[in-house]
């Protein structure tokens, strides 16, 4: 990482009392860099205002590549590259191309969509990331902000916010 | 709004339909044609499609509380009243049992002494294929249906009277729901055999009970979807939210997918195969019938996936509509498909009585359906869906004490 | 937000009033701890297999199939009678994460890591068989389709076979994505509760997963696509493995139910082995609390399910053979059920159809010792059906003079054992370094189904109470 940055944070036990914080957070139009959690909490991409994944998308056209590509493909060595007559059936024999059309269709998309997955995440064998407290990926819920930027005032306003909607713990870490 | 009043314009409405239906009936007894081919098999057509919907109505009821699912609880008195309907199905089917004996119609090739005498197979196959086992077939699996599907009303019924004590009620409903399961099952493979795969009587598939079986459970889902569309247009079950809506969509469309899966398992094994007496079944719906061949698979596969494929379709209720429309129809198309080209060789086999054999005319209402065809269907439709408001009409349309209402009144997904 | 409401009438699936910090502690201390002496034992063991197979399979290699006693007519013997029947058991595993996740049955969470992992090794186990079956593994590379200095030659596309390998590889491959995908985050907490070597090592397998929002909200997206992805791949697998018969004209073998039928048996087995594995799974690692008996009731009524599911297939396939009016599909079974392999088709529909049906008892499914027992019949049933299906087929074919009886040879046994080495060694490998159970996954079910919240024992105080106005 070439920038350090300087993360205020406040980790909290619950996760409808995190959910209950990001809300009043946004109301107050502070800046969240992120939240963190040990599993998927239910409504927080919404209070986040996270736009819709569109992974379903990428699976989709990934899955299109490889239906096109098994049919295609078997339809040319077939019919033109070595075409053969197999137990009297005729060289474009559609329904045979089926299964392994479809076995591709669903072998891109999935590819695709788990690589895409990490690539953007920026996650991958090896990667390690910067975490702010070993128990986040336990039992506490994390809403992180980055103190670039701000002054003295605002990372007291920030604090409190941190404390009054029930944040257990407040910290600050360089990352 | 918790109680459905069956109002005098429906009712007008439906008895319409019913009106087109029996007068279409008329034409065809009035036609001249000496066996009533094409009467008969549009009556056997719809009896069968309309007894099916209601059986899987009830298989799927009886899966959902095994399954102990909760969501489809706000409206599961549609499928109740579904249900009930087979109480209908029987006497057609009934009817169509006694024909056999007393010749009314000529539907079934094995049903003709003087063609069983002469054929070995026919012969071989006539311990299951006579009349008797076709009426007594009938009437006992499909009055089992009834019984269960009384029986599982009544204990909702009386659910709303009273759950009992730690929902001893739906408790007593899952023991009934669980039995219903293998009964079906098992009963159901063998109703399809002799009402639809005997009208072609030499050719057999080990899959075609399941085959059609799914091809019922996605009419079944998509005749869901346009009954809570129409009852909610009217300001009925405001409770219904987009989520069901989008779980019913996820319904139609996977057993959209499972239907071709099965469709295509069966098709490409004997096309592999290649065996005469197997692939002449879909030579004859291929060479004869292509449009309806090929827009079987447009209309019940094509469309639906790529109309289904995105989340947004399956919450908007207009969309939904209009696909469960579309593949309703296609699943009757597809019944059609299964019994009209072995009625018509049947026919034509009798009535030529040898000069004529082998001629492949197809006759009018045979090849493709027509107004006709239409018309009964429609009678038929009205019918269904006035014993399915009348049904409803006699309770709550939310059975307010079943232990999984909460759940299903706040689903989201 | 409150949680949704949940009906009183389900029962919990997290019991012992567990905290999260207490759900990472149960479920990562097993990859902490030093393994007991009974998994020592276990794993003594299951390397003996492993090594017994080994040397079978060299002897394979070396003298070429001829160690096998398959014939001229029997060409397929114990070694596709097995890959069939591991194959089948690597279907439990998506159909757990992906098919109950579709039909929201949450009672997957407690078990889905574990049969995911089991899904993984038992396709191992499969890919095998054929890998072996051609004789000459060195060229096996020969199936795939690749531009080739042989013409270039293609494999044949129409046929099942390839298909076969198409389907197989496809499953491997997404099963691994699927279940590695789930584990990051799991991977993750053990990182951060490990030091030194340990924390550079899980460092390096959780790929720098922070829990971040957004990561989450991919992930959630992600998981879902793949599941229903998965749904109808898992349903392919088997089927493409029926089409290896079904689109032979061989009685018995070329019927148009095989593809659900098979998928229906696939799904039964996969069961019973998740069973046997997490009847002891869940005693051995203390993990009753996760794995609890409402988990074994269900698993249990899926097995009664499927067994039923296959019986009508059974029935099915007896029925029309009779029905179809053709002498040799009419012998076909004929010989199965009284001809000389009776014993197999005996078993087959004692230890499918008729035994799972004690399980319309309660007390029978809710018992870990007759679902231990029940698992293990109806594990022996289905490898007992493949047998059936295969063995018994070819050895009474079209041509009485070539007619014979099929027994395996010592080395074809030895492989079979060899493979439940790998798939146990593997399996218990699995269980010392990641957790058997999804972390993340029963954090975050643990206020809809976790016994203080729900159930008999919940403090009733709670939000997740039910209000039954809407």
């Amino acid at each position: 990482m070439a920038n350090h940055k300087d993360v205020l944070f406040g980790l909290y036990s619950d996760e409808e009392v995190l959910l209950k914080a990001v809300k009043k957070a946004k109301a107050a139009h502070l800046d969240i860099m992120d939240v963190f959690t040990p599993f998927p909490v239910h409504g927080l991409d919404e209070a986040l205002d996270l736009k819709e994944s569109r992974l379903h998308i990428v699976g989709f056209i990934f899955g299109l590549i490889g239906s096109l590509t098994a049919f295609l493909g078997m339809t040319w060595i077939f019919t033109d590259d070595w075409p053969i007559i197999i137990g009297g059936k005729p060289y474009w024999s559609v329904p045979a191309f089926i299964p392994i059309t479809f076995e591709l269709t669903v072998l891109f998309a999935s590819i695709g969509m788990v690589v895409v997955f990490y690539v953007i995440g920026g996650l991958g064998p090896g990667v390690t990331n910067p975490t702010l407290d070993d128990r986040i990926t336990d039992d506490k819920f994390c809403i992180a902000f980055d103190q670039h930027g701000m002054s003295d005032k605002d990372i007291d306003k920030v604090k409190s916010f941190l404390k009054d909607s029930g944040a257990e713990e407040i910290h600050t870490k360089t990352i | 709004m918790n109680t459905f009043t069956f109002e005098r314009s429906q009712r007008m409405f439906l008895g319409t339909l019913m009106g087109i239906g029996l007068l279409c009936a008329i034409i065809l007894l009035l036609q001249h044609d000496p066996l009533k081919a094409r009467f008969w098999s549009d009556f056997l057509h719809n009896s069968v499609f309309f007894s099916g919907i209601a059986v899987m109505a009830l298989f799927f009821m009886g899966a959902s509380i095994t399954g102990m699912a909760g969501w489809y609880t706000v409206f599961k008195r549609v499928w109740e009243s579904f249900s009930l309907f087979l109480i209908v199905g029987i006497i057609f089917m009934i009817i169509l049992g006694l024909g056999n004996y007393l010749g009314f119609h000529h539907l079934y090739h094995w049903n003709d002494a003087e063609t069983v005498a002469d054929d070995v197979l026919l012969k071989g196959k006539s311990h299951f294929l006579n009349k008797g086992w076709y009426l007594l077939g009938t009437i006992v699996i499909m009055g089992g249906w009834i019984y269960f599907a009384r029986k599982l009303r009544a204990l909702s019924l009386e659910e709303d009277q009273d759950p009992g004590h730690d929902f001893e009620k739906h408790r007593k409903m899952r023991v009934w729901a669980a039995a219903v399961l293998p009964f079906i099952g098992f009963s159901s493979a063998a109703v399809i055999w002799l009402w639809v795969m005997s009208v072609d009587p030499h050719w057999y598939s080990t899959l075609f009970a399941w085959y059609s079986a799914a091809s019922w459970f996605v009419a079944m889902v998509a005749m869901t979807i346009m009954i809570i569309g129409y009852l909610q247009s009217k300001g009925y079950y405001p409770e219904f939210n987009r989520d069901h809506l989008h779980d019913l969509g996820k319904f139609l469309f996977a057993f959209s997918i499972f239907w071709t899966y099965l469709w295509f398992s069966q098709f490409m094994l004997i096309w592999y195969g290649n065996v005469g007496e197997e692939t002449t079944y879909f030579f004859t719906r291929r060479d004869h019938y292509p449009v309806l061949f090929y827009g079987n698979l447009v209309i019940n596969f094509v469309l639906p996936f790529l109309i289904l494929l995105r989340n947004d379709t399956k919450r908007k209720l207009g969309t939904m509509f209009f696909v469960s429309g579309l593949v309703f129809f296609g699943h009757w198309i597809d019944y059609f498909l299964m019994i009209k080209p072995g009625v018509l060789h049947t026919t034509q086999a009798l009535s030529a009585a040898g000069e004529d054999h082998g001629s492949h005319a197809i006759a009018a209402g045979f090849g493709m359906p027509g107004f006709l065809e239409i018309g009964m269907m429609l009678g038929f439709l009205g019918l269904f869906i006035y014993m399915v408001f009348w049904q409803l009409s006699k309770a709550s349309l939310i059975p307010k004490n079943d232990p999984y209402l909460a759940e299903s009144l706040h689903h989201h997904v | 937000m409150s949680h949704s409401p949940v009906s009183p009438i389900r029962a919990p699936l997290v019991e012992g009033h567990k905290t999260y910090h207490q759900i990472t502690e149960d479920l990562s201390t097993p990859t902490e701890k030093r393994p007991n002496a009974a998994w020592w034992g276990a794993f003594a063991v299951a390397l003996t297999f492993l090594t017994i197979g080994v040397i079978c399979i060299v002897l394979t290699i070396w003298d070429g199939i001829t160690e096998w006693n398959l014939n001229r007519t029997i060409g397929w013997g114990w070694d596709i009678t097995n890959f069939v029947w591991w194959i089948g058991i690597g279907h439990a595993g998506t159909l757990i994460s992906a098919i109950l996740l579709l039909f929201r049955q949450k009672w997957r969470t407690g078990v889905n890591r574990a049969a995911e992992a089991m899904t993984i090794f038992a396709v191992m186990c499969a890919a095998l068989f054929p890998a072996i079956h051609v004789g000459r593994i060195w060229v096996v590379f020969f199936f795939f389709p690749y531009p080739n200095s042989r013409g270039p030659l293609w494999p044949n596309f129409n046929s099942p076979l390839l298909w076969d390998l198409f389907a197989i590889s496809t499953y491997f491959t997404v099963s691994l994505l699927f279940w590695y995908t789930g584990l990051v985050p799991d991977f993750a907490t053990l990182r951060d509760r490990s030091k030194g070597l340990r924390r550079k090592m899980y460092n390096f397998v959780s790929f720098g997963w922070t829990g971040s929002a957004k990561h989450w909200q991919r992930h959630e997206s992600l998981s879902l696509v793949l599941a229903g992805l998965a749904t109808p791949l898992v349903l392919s697998v088997h089927t493409i493995v029926s089409f290896d018969f079904a689109t032979s004209v061989i009685p018995g073998w070329h019927t148009t139910i095989f593809p659900p039928y098979f998928v229906a048996g696939a799904i039964f087995s996969g069961f019973a082995m998740v069973q046997t594995l997490m009847v002891i799974t869940r005693k051995v690692l203390n993990l009753k609390q996760y794995i609890t008996l409402e988990h074994i009731e269900s698993m249990n009524k899926v097995i009664l399910l499927t067994g039923t599911i296959v019986g009508v297939a059974y029935l099915t396939e007896l029925f029309i053979s009779w029905y179809s009016g053709y002498i040799y599909e009419q012998f076909a079974f004929f010989n199965r059920a009284l001809g000389p392999y009776w014993w197999s088709y005996f078993g087959m529909m004692l230890c499918n159809v008729i035994s799972p049906q004690l399980f319309w008892s309660k007390k029978i499914r809710r018992s870990v010792w007759w679902t231990f027992f029940m698992s293990i019949f109806v594990n022996i049933g289905m490898w007992f059906e493949r047998f059936v299906i295969i063995a018994t087929t070819l050895a009474r074919d079209y041509l009485p003079s070539s007619w014979s009886y099929y027994s395996p040879s010592w080395v074809e046994i030895g492989i079979f054992l060899g493979t439940l080495g790998i798939f146990f060694t593997f399996y218990l490998l699995f269980t010392r370094l990641a957790p058997v159970v999804a972390v993340a996954e029963i954090k975050h079910i643990l206020k809809s189904a976790g016994d203080q919240y729900i159930g008999k024992d919940a403090h009733h105080h709670h939000s997740s109470e039910i209000t039954q106005e809407s």
